[in-house]
């Protein structure tokens, strides 16, 4: 499967789950933000350019679906978590999915920090966040950014060594 | 693209997006922008389509378990009715007597207007700003049109693309609603509240000397253009002196924001921004 395809279904599949998430419980996305998840998964692959241009869609994407004043913010906040998880990703050799918690986590904080700048910055009427949530954000999402990345890795090994196992298959026939 | 080359165009776009975040900063009353109601137009749908899904699914299983409690609750439904029936016998007859009352001193009271139900289609509480989007139907929505529950005041529309329109919930920290004690119609200002933000209001410039206790129920005062008098806000919570000058009031909100998935668009004629601009003493040709 190429990477475009990869992409476009993990943003489908954020933004169905997002969507259903708020639906049932409406605290959903003040626990977790799935755009960022996928924002910072697709930027570990380390290019740069991608990241940046995916987290400003992204986040324009998911700028839609809040925010009634500063459209725009969540733009601007994953276009730099985008870019900054790829520069990121440069510089780590991820072996372990709990290293994938540990960036996720970091992006999220990066993102929730950018955004309380942003809105102390531009707007007269700012409300701070509760510090609890933001922790809780941070660890949930790096949580399931890791469980993706494991679920991915392990479909992908799986996947991997069928095909092997049936072109060793087709050579012996 | 090198690293060099992509650290530049970062710059570049992260600058073009603070020149259109910058643009876009609203005063009180701000509208959304054409980038805002297109995307609506695209997701709305999608979250529409959510909605209804997961209502057919938890409505089935709700229908089944409810069967016979709805069952008692029709009946001691159909004797709220008759008693009702009585009440509005008697409403009826003061509503006549007032109007009769009103015709002879010539008070000309502004029209209540007519209120229409629309669907929740998404709720954003996790944000610093607090919205819903509505699905309204065919029927047209305008911006700054007052949203209702039955418990009270919900926001008013600040975006309205198509059949689907956004709005801005009272308990954002840049909403403004002009309110009224009802128990002595001393007025001030509600907003969302910045030591809850989201969940809770506050009744700002009401002067220390004015008479509020905890329990009294806050109402619109038909005093800001854009909501009718007499709509429920709030409950008072809690009194402290404020700074100098005035109460530091908190409100428990009369709706219950976690539980919204109908409201009511309220068509209600706005002052027009004619007449609230107009200098005193200037004449219009």
């Amino acid at each position: 499967m190429s990477g475009a395809v990869k992409l476009l279904l993990g943003i489908a599949a954020g933004l169905l789950v997002h969507l259903v998430g708020a639906h049932l419980f409406p605290d959903f996305p003040r626990l977790v933000d799935v755009f960022l998840i996928v924002v910072a998964l697709h930027a570990l692959s380390g290019n740069s350019l991608s990241g940046l241009l995916v987290g400003m869609a992204v986040g324009l994407l998911h700028d839609t679906l809040t925010g009634s004043r500063l459209y725009g913010l969540y733009g601007f906040a994953d276009t730099i978590v985008g870019y900054g998880t790829a520069r990121l990703a440069q510089r780590l050799v991820i072996q372990r999915a709990t290293g994938v918690f540990v960036v996720v986590g970091l992006a999220s904080v990066l993102q929730q920090v950018v955004l309380v700048g942003l809105t102390f910055l531009l707007l007269p009427d700012p409300g701070f966040p509760l510090p609890l949530w933001a922790g809780a954000k941070a660890v949930t999402c790096g949580l399931l950014g890791m469980m993706i990345y494991a679920a991915a890795g392990s479909f992908g090994r799986n996947y991997e060594s069928r095909r092997r196992s049936r072109m060793s298959r087709l050579r012996l026939e | 693209m090198d690293e060099r080359r992509t650290g530049w165009l970062l710059i570049l776009v992260l600058a073009g997006q603070l020149v259109f975040l910058a643009t876009r900063v609203p005063g009180r009353g701000g509208k959304g922008t054409a980038l805002e109601s297109a995307g609506l137009r695209l997701l709305g749908p999608v979250a529409r389509l959510v909605a209804l899904v997961s209502e057919s699914f938890s409505g089935s299983r709700e229908s089944l378990a409810l069967r016979g409690r709805l069952i008692d609750e029709n009946r001691a439904l159909r004797q709220e009715v008759l008693d009702l029936r009585l009440r509005l016998l008697r409403t009826a007859d003061l509503g006549d007597e007032m109007a009769r009352l009103g015709a002879a001193v010539e008070y000309a009271a502004p029209p209540a207007g007519r209120i229409r139900a629309a669907d929740v289609v998404y709720v954003d509480r996790s944000s610093l700003l607090r919205t819903l989007v509505l699905y309204a139907g065919p029927s047209p929505v305008r911006v700054n049109q007052p949203v209702l529950s039955p418990e009270g005041l919900v926001g008013r529309v600040v975006v309205v693309a198509g059949p689907y329109a956004k709005v801005q919930l009272i308990t954002d920290r840049a909403a403004a609603v002009g309110a009224m004690l009802l128990r002595n119609r001393r007025q001030g200002v509600v907003r969302g509240s910045a030591r809850d933000p989201g969940f809770g209001l506050e009744l700002d410039y009401l002067p220390l000397q004015a008479d509020v206790r905890a329990g009294d129920r806050i109402v619109t005062a038909g005093i800001d253009g854009i909501y009718p008098r007499g709509i429920p806000v709030g409950t008072v919570d809690s009194v402290e002196p404020g700074g100098q000058l005035f109460h530091r009031i908190h409100l428990t909100p009369a709706v219950d924001f976690g539980t919204l998935d109908q409201v009511y668009l309220l068509e209600h004629e706005p002052v027009p921004d004619t007449v609230k601009e107009a200098l005193p003493g200037v004449r219009r040709r």
